[in-house]
């Protein structure tokens, strides 16, 4: 059955089978040459001698064709009931194919083909009418074949024979003839007026057997040779197997005749089969001839007579009418809308002329439609019931006849030769409806004005043929007729149609799947010998463990994959998002640098706009992987769901995900098992969402140092001042935030974090996830894992460098379970790069809610063909990833042991103690580069306030002399050692000094491997690398000692001279104390005075001790009790310092460039700050004070530096320019050559005889280092009460050079008793007032009254 | 009887359905080749094509009374969405010869007529009737245009946006009631 060709009826229908063993493609080569004849002219059909066989034969000179066409299936049994209604459905001609080579023998083809007919045709059958066996010789050597030797029912084709063609030709011809003959047979035992009652007898009659016909007259006749073997004339017929047909009916009833129908002489008298008798007949007492004149048309028209046929078909058409016989008048109106077409055909001219203003088809379309109508209201009858699968088979061929004509003259343009041509023979082919599907719309709409006929019209007349009585049809009917209609919606371009069309033609094809299954699945039960089944049943005992295992038959399962496939296109799913690849397929370059390409879509996040009927999609995509397990074709479920999965996920449910999911869990294990090298690719969208390396340590980490830095000597540059030049200062912050790229270790494991997504509702597991690396070989491992639903997922990853050298991180190959591995980068951005993404997304975003294509125009991969802005604009500029540097192997060392307990160090203020720090090397490479370097908490807060820059200069310099000076802890390179060999322990020693305010500190030791051996000469690094070890340190720092009141006195005479003059009986420590005030020149001298206080609960001893250059060491001890304050006191001899000395300006210990000088002090000012300051620092020097723990062993120093000195301290302090002695003498006469003799004095005072004359001299010496010219300013007080010589101002002492000294000499006398002061005053000649100065001196007069 | 509303988005994603039971008697004829369908086979598949082929809602017409409750009901709701959606070939293609919003009785498949309606933004209203109502069809689309207009006037609405509104829902089956 071939519905798709218009002209079926005019068909004459030849089987082609192969016979015996042949081979298939042989079968297929000569099956096309047979099928190349498509038709034979009238002409050349031989005629047979026979009379009666004659009627049908064409007359000679006729100029009509017989039109044949070929299938290879036989046909269904149950169509049996048409034999007489529509024999055109039947192979009316059998066609052997055989070949035969020299081993077989034509005899056993032969058999072969008679064995073969007898299996398809049972006997009995009325078709085939003719046959014959094509035999086609192989090989040209076949001498065994005897050609000669013909046997009857066989042929022979040589292999040497030149044209095979025309000698087929020839045999078609023949059998065509055959053919003919039989039809006059056929006829002939149906006009005897029992033949017609039998062809009335119900609405589809069989034709009645031999033996239930009386013989004709002429039946001494030869029996035919080409009819199948008959059963013996005296057997009944074979109800049994014909049981569908309706049996025929027993009444004899003399009907009236058709003009053409010779009288029937005979009535039979023993009629078979009583048992149906019951049933009454429908079609009414009197058979008319209407159904035989039918069947003459229909036979006419297969012989190629149409003016016998339409001439038949319109006295049948004219019966029919009045008795209303629908289905067979129905069929007669098919026949004839036939007729024009093949006569329109064969006389091959164009337009037909009996078309005036209608079209020319619009009568035939008339026909049709009148038949189809006809049809669907045949059912109504009470005899309908029964035929109900005939019925809607000849509805469904009618509609899809009618839609035929109107497709092919609308594909053909129009009414023409094409047309005819595509209705007669081609049909509908696939390459046809194909080209139409790639056709736009303006084509086809062309079409359809070029003819007339527009395709919602086609589309309507084909919907006719759909519907529920579909379900009456035969299997392979309902396949055949389903699949004719989803390729002509397919031909008009109504691809939904044609999905939904095509979904019942799966729904039927999986039907037929599930029940053979079933079926074959209880057979296999039942017969045991079958592979793996033969084996159980011979072990017996453990069949229940064996599993039985079918070999799936694959056939074909790709062709229903890809019509699902299909459906879910037009839908708008794609079911090939996700690939199918071979699992043994190996990832290699190439590859990878094609997956570089990445999914524009995905990088940027746009969403797309949703396509389609998300209930539909969810369904069909349902239905697809329900057949996809049915075929079973494990990989392919898979596929559809991830597939599904990944476009569809944002409109699914829950379940439906959740479901999937785990659907395709399921079906790539079973082809696992199953033992299927095809696996899916990673399907899960873009997973990695970021990655990033995480920093080793601090312990181990790597900090990178030029060499140089080794090469240059710690300079004068005090790294703790100047900032972080210094390569060992320990910065962890800075080190981080300076250095982009970040370091990695030689077979030191390191750890990176990827951040994976997961945007579906379940728990997705990845069955590996390995990193994606060039450049340095890694050793890492893949993890499996599982990313939880809807979230962000951070996963460590840790892997190990095997050599230096930089290391790309690409990024992760990631694999789903029973997928394989996939590779997604992750390149660094960059700005332009992130630009151009901005500039797509805003164009993508511009589009979204813009419907600019509709319908099945704007499915996602239509749509991104189409998207002509910046797809071009590909860059093809290479990818940067992420990149470290890997370098050699480095020592490890660690802190074995420390000397602190619980890491925490107490010390009193100055106090001084040391930290033993053991360190071990415990890695295999020695260590030849130790550095310590040391933080405490006073760093900072100093640094932050130099750096502010708001202190004064003196200040500045107090914190820097501190951050310099006096660090909390120190250490000695040189003392500790340098090396540590591999395994090693070194003890270094780190001193620790107690500052008040350190709270807490830190020591880093930076250790490297430098000096390494190389294996080559190549140039030395430029660089080495160390790492650092950092040990904090808890230090509680008490206060207990505190200075304050500093104080320098000048030793004045007159009331310092009793307090030293030594007592014997004075206590031991007052007479220390006298010891130590006790100078020689107490001009030269000074005292030195502090206190200090103990703010502690311990008594300390203190010490002060004094280093002068020109004198000697003394030390004063005191003792403090807790809470009390003890008075210091200590001499100390005057000093001047130098004037280049003093005129510097004030140092900063570090060297930063510049210091502006922010104080607006006047010269003056600035140089008596100076001043101060320098002495101040020469004090410090020759003065120090330290304290020992009473009756403890801690000791330590004091500082001073809290305290400030004055300018009178200063004065008091420095070495006069001038100095000047006064003594009161008096000479035995007025001579002044006389003998001076001293006044008498005591305890600074002079005591001279009132109203005597003394000599008041003054000596003035110059201590300077440069000669000064002097002027001595006296003054005596109470100048009224004295009497002297000479002027008392401006008296000039004269130039004296260095050291140089010289008295003046001024006699006085003293007029009354009590107390007088004489000063005089040293100045400098020609200075101004003030500032000239330089010298001074007192002098006590104490004038006791005379006892008169 | 019942009719099936669609509005469809230009991308043929349903934005509004509403199936809509009127009072009014069935009165087309079923064919008659639809009767006493066989119970062939009772596979998934065979349910499928039973559903798609229509067959299920003629027995289920034939049957009415005292036959087996309806079967499939979402079944059913599913082979109405790919009827509807079916037609859509035969909607953009009339749609690109004729100047008229309403395209009356545009489809026919099987027991279904498909009435269509286009607005100018090339949304598609599909109705899914078994009996001749054109008049009435007509009028009900007009006021369904109305309303969809309506909404459609609020900023945050594209063409895209399904509509939840109840109002809308509300009006939409006043009018269904008035006209169908």
């Amino acid at each position: 059955m071939d519905p798709m060709t218009f002209a079926s009826l005019a068909q004459i229908r030849i089987l082609l089978l192969p016979v015996g063993s042949i081979k298939r493609p042989s079968f297929e080569k000569w099956a096309s040459e047979i099928r190349s004849f498509e038709n034979i002219r009238l002409g050349d059909i031989p005629a047979d001698p026979q009379e009666d066989k004659a009627r049908f034969m064409p007359n000679p000179l006729a100029s009509g064709h017989i039109h044949l066409t070929y299938t290879s299936h036989p046909p269904s049994t149950s169509h049996s009931a048409l034999s007489v209604f529509r024999p055109s459905d039947f192979p009316l001609g059998l066609i052997g194919v055989a070949t035969c080579s020299k081993d077989d023998s034509l005899s056993d083809v032969l058999a072969h083909f008679n064995a073969a007919r007898n299996e398809l045709f049972p006997a009995g059958f009325t078709y085939p009418l003719a046959t014959n066996c094509f035999v086609f010789e192989e090989s040209d050597d076949n001498t065994q074949l005897n050609l000669g030797d013909t046997l009857p029912g066989l042929v022979v084709i040589p292999s040497m024979m030149g044209n095979k063609k025309i000698y087929v030709g020839t045999l078609l011809a023949d059998l065509c003839s055959n053919i003919l003959g039989e039809f006059a047979t056929m006829v002939q035992s149906l006009e005897t007026p029992l033949g017609n009652e039998y062809l009335n007898a119900s609405m589809f009659p069989a034709i009645p057997h031999a033996s239930e016909l009386p013989k004709s007259l002429d039946s001494d006749s030869p029996m035919r040779s080409s009819l199948p073997p008959l059963p013996s004339f005296n057997s009944q017929p074979d109800l049994q197997t014909r049981s569908k047909t309706p049996t025929p009916l027993g009444l004899k009833r003399n009907s009236s005749l058709g003009p053409n129908v010779p009288p029937a002489p005979y009535r039979h008298s023993s009629l078979p089969a009583p048992a149906v008798k019951k049933r009454t007949n429908p079609i009414g007492a009197v058979s008319s001839h209407g159904r035989l004149f039918k069947f003459l048309g229909d036979l006419f028209l297969l012989a190629g007579r149409t003016m016998d046929a339409s001439v038949w078909y319109t006295e049948a058409v004219a019966i029919l009418k009045s008795p209303q016989d629908a289905v067979w008048y129905a069929s007669a109106l098919e026949g004839l809308a036939t007729i024009p077409i093949v006569d329109a055909w064969a006389s091959t001219q164009s337009i037909n002329g009996l078309a005036g203003d209608k079209e020319p088809w619009a009568d035939i379309s008339d026909k049709l439609n009148q038949a189809i109508s006809m049809y669907s209201r045949a059912a109504s009858g009470n005899d309908g019931e029964v035929n109900f699968p005939i019925l809607s088979g000849l509805y469904t061929r009618a509609v899809l006849r009618h839609s035929m004509l109107l497709y092919c003259v609308w594909s053909a343009k129009g009414w023409g030769p094409h047309a005819f041509n595509q209705m007669l023979q081609s049909g509908l082919s696939s390459s046809d409806s194909n080209s139409n599907k790639n056709m736009s719309d303006a084509a086809l709409e062309r079409l359809s004005s070029i003819t007339g006929i527009s395709r919602s019209s086609i589309a309507a007349t084909l919907s006719q043929a759909h519907g529920p009585w579909l379900l009456h049809l035969e299997i392979r009917e309902r396949i055949s007729a389903l699949e004719a209609m989803a390729s002509l919606f397919g031909a008009l371009g109504y691809r939904r149609k044609e999905a939904y069309i095509l979904r019942e033609v799966l729904g039927c094809i999986m039907d037929l799947v599930v029940c053979a299954r079933e079926e074959t699945g209880s057979a296999r039960v039942i017969g045991a010998g079958l592979g793996i089944q033969g084996v159980a049943m011979v072990n017996g005992l453990n069949r229940g463990t064996v599993g039985v295992r079918e070999n799936d038959s694959r056939i074909g399962n790709e062709s229903v994959i890809r019509i699902v496939k299909y459906i879910c296109r037009v839908h708008g799913i794609d079911m090939e998002a996700v690939k199918i690849v071979d699992g043994n397929a190996q990832l290699n370059a190439g590859e990878r640098d094609a997956e570089t390409a990445l999914d524009e879509t995905e990088i940027l996040g746009v969403s797309h706009e949703p396509f389609g009927w998300p209930e539909l999609q969810v369904g069909i995509v349902r239905e697809a992987i329900a057949v996809a397990e049915a075929l079973p074709d494990y990989p392919s479920v898979a596929q559809f769901s991830l597939s599904s999965l990944r476009s569809l996920h944002p409109v699914m449910s829950q379940g439906d995900q959740n479901h999937l999911y785990s659907t395709a869990a399921r079906a790539l294990s079973t082809a696992k098992r199953r033992g299927d090298t095809r696996a899916v690719d990673y399907w899960a969208g873009r997973p990695i969402a970021s990655m990033e390396i995480l920093p080793p340590p601090l312990v181990r980490l790597p900090i990178e140092k030029p060499m140089s830095v080794l090469s240059q000597r710690r300079s004068d540059v005090v790294p703790i001042l100047t900032g972080m030049t210094d390569p060992f200062l320990y910065n962890p912050r800075k080190s981080m935030s300076g250095q982009g790229q970040s370091l990695l270790v030689q077979n030191e494991p390191f750890e990176l974090v990827a951040t994976l997504r997961n945007p579906f509702v379940f728990d997705l597991e990845l069955s590996s996830l390995a990193l994606s690396t060039s450049g340095v070989p890694i050793e890492t491992k893949a993890i499996p894992m599982i990313v939880p639903a809807n979230s962000f997922h951070p996963v460590t990853i840790t892997a190990k460098p095997l050599e230096a050298g930089v290391l790309t991180i690409r990024g992760c190959i990631v694999q789903a379970p029973g997928g394989v591995p996939k590779e997604f980068v992750l390149p660094l951005s960059t700005d332009e790069e992130e630009e151009k993404r901005a500039r797509r997304r805003s164009a993508i975003e511009c589009e979204v809610g813009r419907s600019k294509r509709a319908g099945l125009a704007s499915r996602p991969w239509e749509k991104a063909g189409k998207r002509l802005n910046g797809a071009t604009s590909q860059s093809t500029q290479t990818l940067r990833f992420l990149q470290v540097k890997v370098v050699l192997e480095q020592p490890l060392l660690r802190i074995r042991r420390t000397s602190l307990t619980h890491g925490a160090v107490m010390l009193y203020n100055g106090e001084t103690s040391t930290i033993r720090v053991t360190f071990e090397n415990v890695s295999s490479l020695p260590i030849d580069f130790l550095r310590l370097t040391f933080d405490d908490s006073t760093i900072a807060p100093a640094q932050q306030a130099l750096a502010e820059g708001e202190l004064s200069v003196y200040e500045t310099y107090e914190t820097e002399y501190d951050l310099i000076h006096r660090p909390v802890f120190t250490w000695d390179s040189k003392r500790n050692p340098q090396q540590v060999e591999p395994g090693e322990k070194v003890v270094v020693v780190v001193n620790c000094y107690g500052k008040v305010g350190c709270i807490s500190g830190a020591m880093h030791v930076s250790y490297s491997y430098i000096h390494r051996r190389r294996a080559t000469l190549q140039e030395p690094q430029e660089v080495f690398h160390t790492r650092q070890l950092s040990y904090p340190v808890l230090v509680t720092v008490y206060h207990m000692l505190e200075c304050h009141s500093m104080d320098i006195l000048p030793y004045s005479i007159d009331t310092v001279a009793p307090i030293l003059e030594l007592d014997q009986h004075e206590p031991q420590s007052v007479r220390t104390r006298k010891t130590l005030l006790n100078v020689e020149d107490v001009a030269d001298w000074c005292i030195f005075s502090i206190e200090v206080r103990n703010t502690y609960g311990v008594p300390f001893e203190v010490t002060f001790e004094r280093t002068q250059p020109d004198a000697e060491s003394t030390a004063t001890t005191a003792l403090v009790p807790p809470g009390s304050t003890t008075r210091i006191v200590i001499p100390v001899k005057k000093f001047r310092l130098l004037e280049e000395h003093i005129s510097q300006p004030i140092p900063t210990l570090s060297d930063r460039q510049f210091v502006v000088a922010k104080s607006n002090l006047t010269t003056a000012e600035e140089r008596s700050q100076r001043e101060l300051f320098w002495y101040r620092e020469q004090l410090f020097k020759f003065v120090r004070g330290r304290w020992k723990e009473t009756g403890g062993t801690r000791y330590g120093d004091l500082s001073l530096r809290q305290q400030r000195m004055t300018q009178i301290m200063l004065e008091t302090l420095r070495t006069e320019t001038a100095r000047v002695h006064m003594f009161l003498v008096q000479r035995a006469s007025e001579d002044p050559d006389s003998e001076v003799q001293p006044v008498p004095h005591h305890n600074g005072k002079w005591k001279p005889e009132p109203n005597a004359f003394v000599y008041l001299q003054t000596l003035v010496t110059n201590l300077s280092p440069s000669p000064l010219s002097l002027v001595l300013d006296l003054s005596l007080e109470p100048i009224q009460h004295v009497v002297f010589e000479g002027v008392l101002f401006d008296i000039p002492v004269g130039l004296l050079q260095p050291g140089e000294s010289k008295e003046v000499e001024m006699p006085v006398a003293f007029i009354t008793a009590g107390r007088f002061d004489a000063t005089a005053d040293v100045r400098v000649l020609g200075q101004s007032h003030d500032r000239s100065k330089v010298g001074q001196g007192a002098l006590r007069i104490a004038i006791d009254v005379v006892d008169m | 009887m019942s009719h099936h509303l669609f509005l469809l988005s230009p991308s043929d994603t349903p934005l509004y359905e509403l199936t809509h039971y009127s009072s009014k008697p069935v009165q087309t004829t079923t064919s008659p080749l639809a009767s006493n369908l066989p119970s062939w086979s009772t596979s998934a598949f065979a349910g499928t094509l039973t559903a798609l082929s229509g067959a299920s809602s003629a027995t289920q017409a034939h049957h009415i009374q005292g036959g087996p409750v309806r079967m499939g009901g979402g079944k059913d709701r599913h082979v109405i969405q790919m009827i509807a959606n079916a037609s859509l070939d035969v909607i953009e293609e009339v749609m690109r010869k004729e100047n008229a919003m309403y395209l009356k009785s545009v489809d026919k498949f099987n027991e279904w007529t498909v009435s269509a309606f286009i607005t100018p933004g090339n949304m598609k209203f599909v109705l899914l009737h078994e009996s001749r109502n054109d008049d009435g069809i007509k009028a009900f689309f007009v006021d369904v245009w109305e309303l969809y207009v309506k909404t459609m006037l609020n900023p945050f609405h594209t063409a895209h946006t399904p509509i939840r509104s109840p109002v809308f829902d509300a009006r939409v089956r006043a009018s269904a009631k008035k006209y169908l």
